[in-house]
């Protein structure tokens, strides 16, 4: 009589079903701890002090109606043009952590388009006035900020958000704005209190050694998925060998 | 297998510790609370549940193999460690089945 065990019970159909479901499992997990470990990377990156770049004119890096790109954010830009209007920004923190109203205009970048530049944490200045003529502007590009501060009113912005406009000027908009650290009006130097920010970072939830450990577990997961069809096999084996015997 | 079991028994229940805390305490703090200062004294515990967790991992491989459970059985006590209660439903199941001499 032909004796018959679990062991011919797989058929090769089946293996090659068990095969193709524990390499795509394995790789699947081995993908997840190279993307742990890119975060980790990136944490650690983050964690190096910003390398300024050289001074580039704003079209060189933006174009309006365009989302920010990630090489643009923290450069230095040139611009000139007209102010259009200005408003107040309260709610506004700077680099000491000082909470401040901001004095923002919105100028309308020669060769087209507008951009928001903050020009002075200190709206009651007299030479914070909208200056009237050709201004150039020298400062850093920001991403826009994503959380209202304040209430939106006339000359108010709740935000640092060029979209918060696009209804009001029939203008296109460069995404993001610019914190000026310096102004000129037709040649003459404009003395304001200027804004001090840093460099905006960008944020990767969690810690270095938490990503780290992310990576072992998603490697480890790939490890077991590789063992678990070996140990079916010696378990398997291992009962058909006990019936055998009995 | 004495060793074994203990060795489950410990990892289970330190790995059914920090899911709570994982679950209970580090999550409602992040994403719940505006409080960075909470949020940077229990930034611990994710790694540490992380590592807690891949010698949970080995533990519960290494008790299931001797014990000669099925592999679904196998899969079940891995996947305990991660919400917060069922390692310690594991352990307790575990402890009768496979009473310490």
């Amino acid at each position: 009589m032909k004796k018959t065990n679990s062991r011919t019970r797989q058929t090769t159909l089946q293996k090659v079903g068990v095969g193709l479901i524990v390499l795509t499992l394995c790789g699947a997990f081995i993908r997840l701890g190279l993307w742990q470990l890119d975060r980790a990377a990136d944490l650690k990156e983050l964690q190096k002090p910003y390398v300024e770049q050289p001074v580039i004119p704003l079209t060189d890096v933006a174009s309006p109606s365009a989302n920010l790109q990630d090489s643009a954010i923290n450069r230095i830009v040139t611009f000139s043009g007209r102010y259009l209007a200005q408003f107040d920004a309260p709610g506004q923190i700077d680099s000491s952590g000082e909470v401040r109203t901001w004095l923002v205009g919105l100028l309308e970048v020669n060769g087209g388009g507008a951009i928001l530049v903050v020009r002075s944490d200190n709206p009651s200045n007299v030479e914070s006035e909208l200056p009237k003529g050709e201004v150039s502007v020298e400062g850093r590009l920001l991403v826009r900020q994503f959380e209202d501060r304040a209430d939106k009113k006339g000359d108010q912005l709740s935000r640092l958000d060029p979209s918060l406009l696009v209804g009001t000027y029939d203008l296109p908009v460069f995404d993001g704005y610019v914190a000026a650290r310096s102004e000129s009006l037709d040649g003459k130097v404009l003395t304001l209190p200027r804004v001090k920010v840093e460099p905006a970072r960008p944020t990767v939830p969690g810690y270095y050694w938490q990503h780290i450990s992310y990576v072992v577990i998603w490697w480890l997961m790939a490890l077991v998925v590789l063992f678990l069809p070996l140990y079916g096999r010696r378990r398997r084996s291992e009962l058909d060998r006990e019936v055998e015997r009995t | 297998m004495n060793g074994v079991i203990k060795r489950y028994r410990v990892m289970a229940l330190a790995a059914g510790v920090m899911s709570l805390l994982l679950w209970f305490v580090e999550l409602p703090v992040v994403y719940l609370l505006d409080n960075p200062d909470l949020a940077a004294k229990v930034k611990w515990i994710p790694f540490v549940h992380g590592y807690v967790y891949a010698f949970y991992v080995l533990a519960a491989i290494h008790f299931t193999a001797r014990a000669r459970f099925t592999i679904k059985r196998m899969i079940l006590f891995i996947l305990a460690g991660t919400l917060p209660v069922a390692s310690f439903i594991a352990e307790r199941r575990v402890m009768r089945e496979f009473p310490l001499k």
